[in-house]
């Protein structure tokens, strides 16, 4: 017998020893808004809660200006697979270990927990080694839940997702908050409209 | 070093603790101070009564029917394209590893936090296969340097001071000897990043196995672990199989019931839910994944009418935060990787009850920790269950078991009590001001008891004033 069905014989007999309990059902969580002004409202709350900066913009052009802006101060730009060249900067580009500054699309928020849902598509790397990582989502990809953001995806799953909530953090030493640890130690997320 | 012990010196190890390293029991309580502080804010925020319910209920699910998602999950692993492995012990699941590390000619291996590596030794074991092993979560990376095991499960270094943390940094990056927490950190990222970007291997343990999707996730702040799980050509995540959840959803509820019960946060700033492999239409990842299935023990917990409930265990690490026991000496003195009241309960099953046996007895059964578990276990009843256990299979040591034996003779005869009652009186506890050898383990503390004169029985019937 291989380890496996040895391992599966014993749970099974200790499973059948006992009685079956139903699943309770679907996690109900905190209402974190039903109507979108709210449930943006309450994302950029939790996500400055835990460190990171928030941009609200009216539609793209808006965030194609707010990012050229923006990276004017860096050296050098890694850019995410899935970010639509209007939101491209000029700078010059760098890859992702090296580059100043980094950008990346969200396919999804979730209000609730203040999170942004980084698909592996976008590219890993440039989500992790920049010291300064700009994400943008799509007001529209917002959802109030964690449970509604999970099952909007679950039907098309990348290799990986992240769920960013704010800049890379530690505490291990002494109990002191220090940020930029091994991910982006500066979190701005662009909420474009 | 205090961190090297075993579960069976637990006495004489929390004695050294308290005694010799008087700063550990003051770090340790600033910590667990902190955390249970954001703890009880994040729990007041949420329905935390309807939220616990719902997690011991969906842990109960999943362990009552255990057998049919191992299998779900193995399936839907193997669809998304993971090699899994099972491992009934540490030592299949080493021979597994040493697989891995053969096959791909592993030289250097970036680790995240996880517990279960620790406790089946997969650093001693890498270093023995001649690879290079690096801990890359900041206070593992700690600890590792230092040669101990981490005292938490969630917070490695709670027992050190910010002195101690200096002093290490200096010695092995050169920081300097009164640097900030900023610069130790910015030194440590710098030395790490170089291990990340240059190992063959991320190794890592897993907090959920989904059923249905065959997801691995895995909650944390610093992003190590996504670092781990993202950047060498090889993953390989070892999972405990109670950690088995049904459906994708379901993390949506055990992921806030982790990150509030741990640290008080709403989510850790990183959870990563990984599939497996790189996809084709993907521009990184590894090119290889396998989970490591493992046993070791958790079977004998299973099986065992009371204490499987042990195995809803997220490791949040909140009844240590409040245990007035562990608080006192932090986790070194327990002896082995898991500590406090949850390491106390799982011991028996994972180590055996004999190799176990003082953890049970390591609790003044206040229950504070039952209080305070995300998913609800028992912890109070299963420390007195082992305890149980442990008299039964006559475990307990011989002068208890035998005073036990003779104070029940005694206490159900009437005249053999009195005149036991009259002998333990008379008997001189102080001899020229020494205590009797009898009674060195207390009056090494305290001041020596002394008798009444009189008994109760007489007491009352002369009238009590």
């Amino acid at each position: 017998m291989s380890a496996r069905e040895r391992v599966l014989e014993r749970v099974r007999s200790a499973c059948q020893e006992r009685e079956r309990t139903e699943h309770p059902g679907a996690f109900e969580s905190r209402d974190a808004g039903a109507d979108p002004a709210s449930r943006l409202t309450t994302l950029a709350t939790m996500l400055e809660a835990a460190g990171a900066e928030v941009v609200r913009v009216d539609g793209m052009v808006e965030a194609g200006k707010w990012v050229r802006r923006f990276a004017n101060d860096f050296e050098s730009v890694s850019v995410g697979v899935t970010v639509p060249s209007q939101l491209r900067p000029t700078i010059s580009t760098k890859g992702s270990h090296e580059a100043a500054l980094g950008l990346s699309m969200a396919r999804a928020a979730i209000a609730e927990t203040g999170s942004l849902l980084m698909d592996a598509r976008d590219g890993r790397r440039t989500q992790l080694l920049v010291p300064t990582h700009v994400v943008f989502v799509y007001q529209a990809d917002v959802h109030p839940t964690f449970r509604g953001a999970l099952s909007s995806v679950r039907a098309d799953l990348p290799s990986a997702i992240g769920l960013h909530s704010g800049p890379s953090k530690s505490a291990d030493i002494a109990q002191t908050l220090v940020t930029g640890v091994h991910g982006p130690g500066r979190l701005i997320v662009v909420l474009v409209a | 070093m205090s961190g090297h012990g075993t579960p069976n010196r637990y006495r004489q190890q929390a004695t050294h603790t308290i005694r010799d390293e008087p700063y550990v029991r003051e770090s340790v309580l600033s910590g667990t101070d902190r955390a249970n502080d954001h703890r009880n804010h994040a729990y007041a925020e949420i329905d935390a009564d309807r939220w616990r319910d719902w997690g011991r209920d969906a842990k109960t699910h999943t362990l009552t029917n255990l057998d049919r998602y191992l299998e779900e999950a193995e399936r839907n692993l193997e669809a998304n394209g993971v090699r899994v492995h099972w491992a009934e012990t540490a030592a299949d699941a080493l021979t597994v590893l040493r697989g891995i590390v053969r096959e791909h000619d592993v030289r250097s291996v970036v680790k995240a936090k996880s517990m279960l590596t620790e406790e089946l030794g997969v650093n001693e074991h890498l270093e023995r296969l001649n690879v290079r092993v690096r801990e890359t979560d900041l206070g593992e990376y700690i600890v590792q340097i230092m040669g101990e095991p981490p005292s938490h499960i969630v917070a490695p270094v709670m027992h050190l001071s910010l002195d101690d943390c200096r002093q290490i940094f200096q010695q092995v990056l050169g920081t300097p000897r009164h640097g900030t927490p900023e610069e130790l950190v910015a030194a440590a990222r710098k030395a790490l990043r170089q291990e990340f970007l240059a190992a063959d291997l991320g190794i890592s343990g897993g907090n959920f196995l989904v059923a249905e999707t065959g997801t691995v996730a895995l909650i944390e702040n610093e992003g190590n672990i996504r670092l781990s799980t993202s950047l060498p050509r090889v993953h390989v995540a070892f999972v405990g199989i109670e950690k088995l959840i049904p459906r994708f959803e379901d993390l949506a509820g055990f992921i806030q019931l982790t990150a509030r019960a741990a640290t008080g946060q709403p989510i850790g700033n990183y959870v990563s839910f990984i599939q497996g492999p790189k996809k084709d239409d993907e521009v990184d990842g590894p090119e290889e994944v396998h989970v490591v299935l493992v046993d070791n023990g958790r079977t004998t917990l299973l099986a065992d009418e009371a204490a499987w409930e042990a195995l809803r265990c997220v490791r949040c690490g909140a009844c240590l935060n409040i245990c007035p026991v562990y608080r006192q000496t932090g986790g070194h003195a327990y002896g082995w990787t898991y500590s406090g009241p949850i390491g106390a309960i799982i011991a028996p099953g994972i180590l055996g009850l004999e190799e176990a046996l003082p953890l049970p007895f390591a609790s003044s059964l206040c229950g504070a920790c039952a209080d305070v578990c995300p998913v609800r276990i028992p912890i109070p009843e299963l420390l007195l269950h082992w305890r149980e256990r442990a008299v039964e299979e006559g475990l307990t040591p011989l002068t208890e078991r035998v005073g036990l034996e003779a104070y029940t003779r005694a206490a159900t005869h009437p005249l053999l009590f009195r005149a036991g009652g009259t002998l333990l009186r008379r008997t001189p506890w102080q001899l020229g001001g020494t205590a009797l050898p009898i009674l060195k383990g207390w009056t090494q503390e305290r001041t020596t008891p002394e008798p009444s004169p009189k008994s109760f029985q007489a007491l009352w019937k002369e009238g009590i004033e």
